[in-house]
């Protein structure tokens, strides 16, 4: 299913980008519907998507039993699908039925790199969230 | 009139030890402040740390204060919350969630997602910032107050 422009442009991630740019990474977007329970990313598995949420709320654990949940739109799930070496670092698991936005990482990629301007502004939000939750995954909280 | 007569006929004694008393304590209050400077070099080095302990506290007493205004749970949620109040205290304090999904599913309980969610959104399971969760005594107290009342 595709997705309306309108729903991502209220998303914090995508505050800075305009309308063009906002089209061409809306064009890589497909909603996906989830139920409760339902495992969308796993720890060591390569990293594919990344997950935007629309709705419901999820959990992201690691080893050693560490997690955070997750409860808000524009959440996002599966950062590691931008970084090396591409290996989801966390399992998040659906607590509720909800609705994802889902971003093929390869076409991401592509699309930063071709954009420096577009990429720029993605990656430096993504980095203050990476920021935030690597105490998480390292577990130097 | 000289000497020391003149002294005593103008209060020249009382006036003198009231002089020294006032050096001597404005000498005590200076050496007093000089002793305690590192304390507020220190508190000035770490003044980041401080002012996020203190916002982290701010942050927990609002949270608490937060729930203890809304203690009106749904029944479901009660029952949850004392199906998984009784693994939580077999798991010990403080507990990791996907640990306690596991448990509960062991245990045979329906739907635990969902349970786990509305216990989180009930602030009935608090995260503790390291990753782990803590049962939320506070509300927890809340519930059982407004179950006698409504009962």
């Amino acid at each position: 299913m595709s997705v309306d422009i309108n729903i991502i442009d209220s998303l914090n991630l995508f505050e800075d980008i305009s309308h063009a740019e906002l089209e061409e990474v809306a064009s890589l977007m497909r909603r996906i519907r989830v139920t409760e329970g339902e495992v969308i990313t796993r720890q060591g598995n390569t990293a594919n998507s990344i997950f935007i949420l629309l709705s419901g709320n999820f959990m992201v654990f690691f080893k050693e039993g560490r997690s955070y949940t997750l409860h808000n739109k524009g959440d996002i799930i599966g950062l590691s699908t931008l970084i090396l070496p591409f290996y989801y670092t966390g399992t998040a698991v659906a607590l509720t039925d909800g609705d994802v936005i889902s971003i093929p990482g390869q076409e991401l990629l592509r699309l930063i790199e071709s954009n420096s301007a577009l990429g720029g502004k993605i990656m430096k939000k993504i980095n203050q969230i990476i920021s935030a939750r690597q105490p998480f995954v390292t577990g130097r909280c | 009139m000289y000497g020391l007569d003149a002294i005593s006929a103008h209060n020249g004694w009382q006036l003198a030890a009231l002089g020294t008393s006032i050096v001597f304590t404005g000498l005590i209050i200076l050496s007093l402040a000089i002793s305690q400077i590192h304390k507020v070099l220190e508190l000035w080095d770490e003044r980041y740390a401080y002012y996020q302990r203190i916002k982290k506290f701010m942050q927990i007493k609002h949270r608490s204060e937060a729930t203890v205004s809304d203690p009106v749970l749904p029944k479901n949620v009660k029952e949850s919350a004392r199906q998984f109040k009784l693994l939580i205290d077999q798991m010990g304090e403080p507990f990791s969630l996907p640990k306690l999904l596991d448990f509960s599913k062991k245990c045979g309980l329906l739907h635990s997602h969902s349970s786990v969610n509305d216990l989180l959104q009930a602030k009935l399971i608090i995260p503790d910032g390291n990753g782990y969760f803590f049962w939320n005594h506070d509300v927890e107290k809340n519930i059982k107050i407004s179950t006698k009342t409504s009962s």
